[in-house]
């Protein structure tokens, strides 16, 4: 009990921080310079109307491919801390047999899974267009895995190959940030494609591509961090 | 209607965080503290994407309504935006790990009680 | 083109690419994978080198520009010469531990990436100028750690593992959600652009959002108390990991916090705060553990403290300039030490500390050992000595007296509860042996400790250029060392070799000295050589025991051509661990060398912090300026003073000498007793000036005489009831201590020549005794008066030479010329010191009767025919006891040999003093005739030994049946008796008192370590709270 009384003294002190922020608020009546810079140039220079989408792939790229970093070593500690431990031989088939999930869940992943996977598609190859981009469709994608696990508990999931697919589309996204030491202004500048026709599916220099390779990536990345928690 | 709607979006993000951390104060089960730790994330990626809000504005794509000339004007920041890709990205690995702990610590012990976890000390 | 090829931007192509790579190769081509990694990790560490060498040789700062495009629009990354140092060392450190850590790293690929490119990430921590990219390198290193930790997969580490990511991610939301707000004041993520707004971002929000960025930092670093699950970490990881996370994990976060230092120049002071609370309470609690892991960790977290404790400090006194020195080399030296250590643990594989023993089998691995818990106690020549040498020098300049007193209070736990675990385990113990490891196993380890010795010189360059010539005595012991490694010599050799060493090498130390520092050379060399003749008499091989003997008598001449006050230290130091590794390598001496150890570095923080006061009145170091300095040092020389006389020994602080002197080696206790304990006496003797300036001054001179005369007469007593002969030598040591300390605190030119001739005695009569006691042991294989006697037949030589020494030490005819402490004596009557002049006479009776119960207990008292085969003493004991008895006679008969060079050393200093009448010294040493003194000395003793006798007779119980008791201990024992419910004063109980003191506290204080996670969090989030109120 006096724990609590202190924990709630805790999160009321916060609570107390977080008013003084609160009411010291105003909302923003116009943008700042930066932010400016980025509104009306990122069309201009990267030849995009998805200016979060350029800012992610091109100005902060450097986050990016941090932040697929991040989601790549999770899926290895992932898979370090649930690897199976060396159990003794017969006891592979202890686990009992999954049971039926269900028709309404059955039916809904036979019908709903090409949809997932078609707009999940559709996200990350139109990123640059209109909202939406790789992480976003990867995430798409990887949720209509997740339903055809739980449709399906007995699939098993092609992982030698969605680790390879991880890891190239891994080295290729460096490659194509070189790409862009060599042929434009500097590492993961994404003008060494030419910008092409303003809206157009194919323009805005190698952002589409790199869009396209972290969907691939994060698809496979977060089917296989599913995965492994089944085990 | 004069209250801005970014004030109450920041206001709800800070309160899903208090929640979240008394939550991760008070629950025992690991599980209910990882899902503390996942309402505290959300609640500061509202706090950022309201951060980001401009009076009046709208997201900054560009389409047949908001020609390159407006956007300066209409468009609300973009960055908070990007951020928050980011940060979603890294909570929900943050999550990945802690979940995938939560069943290690399971096999060992069979308990999701933290006070079960004390064996190092002082 | 080789600018390319290194380019920095290279270590995150080689970071991730490798990275990306792992799984790849993980499936197609399993073989390749240690070379891949390896590759990419030294590819890693050449780059920031190359690059790191290219800035440091001028070039500008190497700015990285990603997507081709100028901050703030796009990220920039930098390496200048503190990165480029910071990375540089990580990667180095990273690529030693890959190695330690392959076997485990090499049992899953996960494992190999997730170090990559947490290594990647540390890089990325430090060099990136974005701080929301600084957040996704936190978030990268900290996944990486996340994984990394699951590869022990005891139930204990995981637990662990999840407190620690419970903890951290508090601290990186709050990041997160600083970052945010800071944008929203400020408009801008770059770092330089925040630190260089025109004014400081203000506002609620603002000032909300620093503090919680400060308090993100702050845990991250592990501030006490919020830090328990940091320490579990350290307590159950595989030691590999550990050093990954305790060097390389916060070497980032520290680096974060250097670059965001100027947003948090309001809070300087409380950054400073947490790091010093964290620093001193980490090493109080570092006493109570038992865990090897558990007790680097909390050493870990206080050095963390310690840095940034220093960084702040000296960014807020504008000290910039010393924050290479100090912040470097405090972090090299604990990124290095803690790194080795944690890997030697890994090694050793043994958790308790009590379990090391068997390391000792091992020569290289006790080696690294020491060396080891040398460097991380802060020690020379390791980098950390310099570093705190410099940091106490800066905040004594800016008037942190309480600052500096933590630091060294921190110091001196820290190196409690290293040394204790270091001493338990230099001699195996158990039949235990290790499991072998091969060379490269221990390869990273000694790899560590070359970068640490490297880094030392380095640090010592920067600190002060010109003194590096004090490394000489080392780079002799090592010389020494590699002879007996590769050569193999026998026992007898390697010592005449040291000595050789000694003689060639010690004069070539005092070019330039002149006066007192030149006559204390000489006394050191000669007597080093003298009285170190006497280890010839042992022919086992003693390993290593040579080259450090080696050190510590050539430590001894450095000493006295010391120029400033850090050169002083150094050698001071040099003589402190030379012969703590030689006390030690007896084996006999168990947790007295603790005790040694642990006054001798009390001593020196003594002295490093009076060297701080009068860096501070002075600005300087010079040596000279103790002669000069104009302004009021009375603080500088308290400090100076009770260091000395805490290395002195003197009364109170004695209790660590008689144990010590009794349990080393017996040769050893020679040199201890007559040549390295006027280390002490020199540095007292260097100091004094500061005291004759004022009249508080003066009166804190005369507090010195009565501390003296008390040491004096009180250790006398005790050296009377002591049974063991070495013991009893040492309280007499003690004693004449005593007198020195006494006739130095006379201020004036007769007192300090009679402290000079005073030294000279004892160190002839000591030498002589504890020689003499040696060679007894050696034949009789007894030390006990209650066991010996009646060898004055069998040994004669040894008896003479004893005879002899015992005359010249009571300073009686014909040996009188030698009673310079008659003269003593005689000075306070003059000066009307009348009390002190009576307990001087006190004392002269005590000492009487102890030295008459040598002469009879050892040589004269029957024993039958107990020790007829015993034969004389072998040629290595008799001969230096002869030329030591030599010494003494020709100083007795031709005492103007000593007296003119003493009085040519003193004379300049005193030129302008008051008490120097212009008087020749004989013409002084004539007005102060020594006879009436004596005879007055003599006729009081005879007094009190006859109303001794007397008392005995009438009062002591008959006790005639128990026949064994000679009459003396008989006499002794009642006295005992009898004082010893009047006054034997506890001073050893007192110094335990203290000690079982700081355990209870530390005891008391751990209970907040409860083990629980949530605990955890709470502490976490009120360190937060608190911060932000106290901001």
């Amino acid at each position: 009990m006096r724990r609590q009384i202190f924990n709630a003294i805790v999160v009321a002190l916060f609570g107390v921080i977080f008013a003084g922020i609160v009411c010291a608020y105003d909302e923003r009546q116009f943008l700042r310079p930066l932010a400016e810079f980025y509104v009306t140039q990122t069309p201009l220079e990267l030849g995009l109307p998805n200016i979060v989408t350029g800012i992610l792939i091109t100005w902060r790229g450097f986050d990016t491919l941090g932040e697929v970093a991040v989601l790549f070593m999770v899926a290895a500690s992932v898979g370090l801390l649930l690897r199976p431990a060396p159990a003794p031989t017969g006891q592979l088939l202890a686990r009992p047999p999954a049971r039926s999930s269900g028709e309404i869940v059955e039916t809904g992943a036979a019908t709903l899974l090409p949809l997932i996977f078609l707009f999940g598609a559709y996200v990350i190859a139109n990123g640059h267009l209109s909202a939406g981009g790789g992480f976003q469709g990867g995430a798409i994608v990887a949720s209509g895995v997740v339903l055809l696990l739980l449709a399906r508990p007995l699939t098993t999931l092609p992982l030698g190959a969605l680790a390879i697919t991880e890891s190239l589309a891994g080295v290729l996204y460096v490659s194509l940030g070189l790409l862009g030491v060599f042929f434009a202004g500097g590492f993961l500048d994404s003008r060494f494609l030419p910008a092409g026709e303003f809206g157009a599916f194919v323009s805005a220099g190698a952002i589409p591509a790199i869009s396209i390779l972290l969907g691939v990536k994060v698809g496979a990345e977060l089917s296989v961090i599913v995965d492994r928690f089944r085990a | 209607m004069d209250f801005p709607v970014s004030h109450l979006a920041l206001a709800v993000g800070f309160g899903l965080v208090l929640i979240g951390l008394w939550g991760l104060l008070s629950h025992r089960n690991i599980l209910r503290i990882i899902i503390s730790f996942s309402l505290v994330d959300t609640g500061i990626h509202i706090v950022l994407v309201a951060t980001g809000y401009v009076t009046g504005a709208t997201a900054p794509i560009l389409d047949d309504t908001m020609g390159p000339g407006e956007a300066a004007l209409n468009a609300v920041d973009p960055i908070p935006s990007a951020l928050v890709v980011t940060a979603i990205v890294i909570g929900f690995s943050v999550t990945a790990i802690m979940l995938a702990y939560a069943i290690r610590l399971y096999k060992a012990k069979g308990t999701l009680s933290i006070d079960a976890f004390t064996e190092s000390k002082w | 083109m080789v600018s390319v090829l290194f380019h920095p931007l290279n270590i995150y192509i080689l970071g991730l690419g490798g990275g990306f790579l792992i799984p790849l190769l993980y499936r197609l081509a399993k073989s390749r994978l240690p070379l891949v990694f390896f590759f990419a990790l030294a590819g890693i560490a050449v780059v920031s080198g190359v690059s790191f060498i290219e800035v440091l040789s001028g070039a500008p700062a190497i700015e990285v520009l990603t997507a081709g495009t100028a901050p703030p629009v796009s990220i920039s990354l930098r390496l200048g010469v503190v990165e480029g140092f910071f990375a540089f060392s990580v990667n180095v450190v990273s690529l030693l531990g890959a190695i330690h850590l392959w076997p485990r790293l090499r049992e899953h690929y996960g494992a190999m990436l997730l170090y990559l490119i947490g290594v990647m990430g540390i890089n990325g921590m430090v060099m990136t100028r974005d701080l929301f990219n600084l957040f996704v390198f936190l978030e990268i290193v900290s996944i990486a750690t996340y994984g990394l930790l699951g590869l022990a997969g005891t139930a204990r580490s995981l637990a662990a593992a999840f407190k620690y990511i419970v903890a951290t991610v508090i601290a990186s939301t709050f990041f997160l959600l600083a970052t945010a707000l800071l944008y929203f004041t400020t408009g801008t993520l770059n770092i330089d652009a925040l630190a260089s707004l025109p004014e400081p971002p203000a506002g609620p929000i603002a000032t909300t959002a620093l503090i919680l960025l400060l308090a993100a930092l702050l845990v991250e670093l592990k501030p006490f108390p919020a830090n328990g699950w940091g320490i579990d970490v350290y307590e159950t990881a595989p030691g590999g990991i550990a050093a990954f996370v305790s060097v390389g994990v916060s070497a980032g976060v520290f680096f974060a916090l250097y670059k965001l230092l100027p947003l948090f120049a309001p809070w300087l002071d409380l950054i400073a705060f947490s790091g010093g609370l964290t620093f001193v309470a980490s090493n109080l609690l570092g006493l109570r553990q038992v865990r090897v892991q558990r007790m680097l960790g909390y050493s870990s977290v206080g050095q963390m403290g310690l840095l940034t404790l220093a960084l702040a400090l000296l960014e807020k006194n504008g000290a910039v300039p010393a924050i290479p020195l100090v912040v470097g080399g405090l972090f090299l030296n604990h990124l290095l030490a803690k790194a080795g250590l944690f890997w030697l643990a890994d090694l050793v594989g043994r958790q308790s500390t009590a379990g090391w023993s068997p390391v000792a089998r091992r020569r290289v691995l006790v080696a690294s050992f020491a060396a080891l818990v040398v460097a991380i106690s802060g020690l020379p020549p390791f980098p950390g000595f310099f570093a705190k040498w410099e940091l106490v020098m800066q905040l004594s300049a800016a008037g942190y007296g309480w600052t500096i007193a933590a630091v060294l209070v921190g110091s001196l736990l820290e190196a409690a509860y290293m040394f204790r675990w270091l001493g338990r385990s230099l001699h195996a113990r158990t039949d235990e042996t290790l499991t072998v490891t091969g060379p490269l196993q221990v390869a990273p380890v000694a790899g560590a400790i070359l970068l640490l010795l490297a880094g030392g010189g380095l640090a010592a360059f920067l600190a002060a250029p010109f003194s590096l010539w004090i490394f000489a005595p080392l780079a002799a012991g090592a010389a020494l060392a590699l002879v007996e490694r590769l050569l193999h010599p026998s026992g007898r050799v390697k010592a005449a070799l040291a000595l050789l060493s000694v003689a060639v090498i010690g004069p070539w130390l005092l070019p330039g000295v002149y006066g007192i520092a030149w006559l204390f050379g000489a006394l050191f060399i000669g007597g080093g050589l003298v009285v170190g003749l006497g280890a010839l008499y042992r022919a086992e091989p003693r390993p290593y025991y040579y080259p450090l003997l080696a050190v510590t008598l050539l430590s001894m001449p450095a000493l006295t051509g010391a120029m400033t006050g850090l050169e002083f230290l150094v050698c001071w130091e040099f003589v402190t661990l030379g012969s703590y590794f030689l006390i030690a390598h007896g084996g006999r001496t168990g947790s007295q060398t603790l005790r040694y150890l642990l006054f001798s570095l009390a001593a020196a923080f003594l002295l490093l912090a009076g060297f701080g006061q009068i860096y501070g009145v002075s600005g300087t170091v010079d040596l000279g300026v103790l002669r000069m300095l104009d302004a009021d040092a009375n603080l500088a020389f308290v400090l100076l003073a009770a260091g000395c006389l805490v290395k002195a020994g003197v009364l109170g602080v004695h209790v660590w000498v008689p144990g010590t002197y009794a349990l080393a080696d017996d040769d050893l206790t020679a040199l201890l007793s007559a040549v390295i304990s006027k280390v002490a006496i020199f540095g007292l003797l260097s100091i004094t000036y500061l005291a004759i300036r004022s009249q508080s001054g003066l009166d804190l001179a005369h507090l010195l005489a009565w501390i003296g005369f008390a040491t004096t007469l009180i250790c006398a007593g005790l050296a009377l009831f002591q049974d063991n002969v070495k013991r009893m030598l040492a309280y007499s040591s003690v004693s004449q201590i005593g007198y020195i300390v006494a006739a130095i605190a006379l201020m004036s030119h007769i007192g300090w020549v009679t402290a000079l001739y005073l030294v000279a005695s004892h160190l002839l009569v000591k030498g002589v005794l504890f020689l003499a006691v040696a060679g007894v042991i050696l034949r009789t294989g007894a030390g006990n008066f209650s066991s010996l006697g009646g060898l004055a037949g069998r040994m004669p030589w040894t008896f003479a030479a004893s005879v002899i020494a015992l005359i010249a030490m009571a300073g009686l005819p014909p040996l009188a010329g030698f009673g310079s402490k008659w003269l003593l004596i005689g000075t306070m009557m003059d000066r009307e010191w009348y009390a002190l002049a009576a307990v001087g006479f006190l004392a002269t009776f005590a000492g009487f009767l102890y030295m008459a119960r040598f002469a009879y207990g050892l040589f004269l008292r029957d024993r039958g025919a107990a020790y007829a085969q015993v034969a004389e003493a072998p040629a290595a004991l008799v001969v230096p006891q002869a030329l030591l008895v030599a010494g003494i006679l020709v100083l007795s008969f031709y005492p103007k040999l000593l007296m003119e060079p003493l009085s040519l050393a003193i004379d300049p200093y005193f030129a302008a003093s008051l008490i120097w009448e212009g008087r020749s010294l004989e013409q002084i040493y004539d007005a102060l005739n020594p006879l009436p003194v004596m005879s007055m000395a003599v006729v009081i003793s005879l007094a009190l030994f006859g109303l001794a006798v007397l008392v005995y007779r009438r009062c002591a119980p008959a006790r005639d049946e128990t026949g064994g008791t000679s009459p003396i201990s008989g006499f002794l024992m009642f006295f005992k008796g009898v004082l010893g419910r009047v006054n034997v004063p506890g001073f050893s109980a007192l110094w335990d008192g203290l000690a079982g003191l700081t355990l209870w506290l530390a005891g008391n204080v751990r209970l907040l370590y409860s083990g629980n996670g949530q605990t955890y969090a709470l502490y976490v989030l009120v360190y937060t709270i608190a911060l932000y109120f106290a901001a």
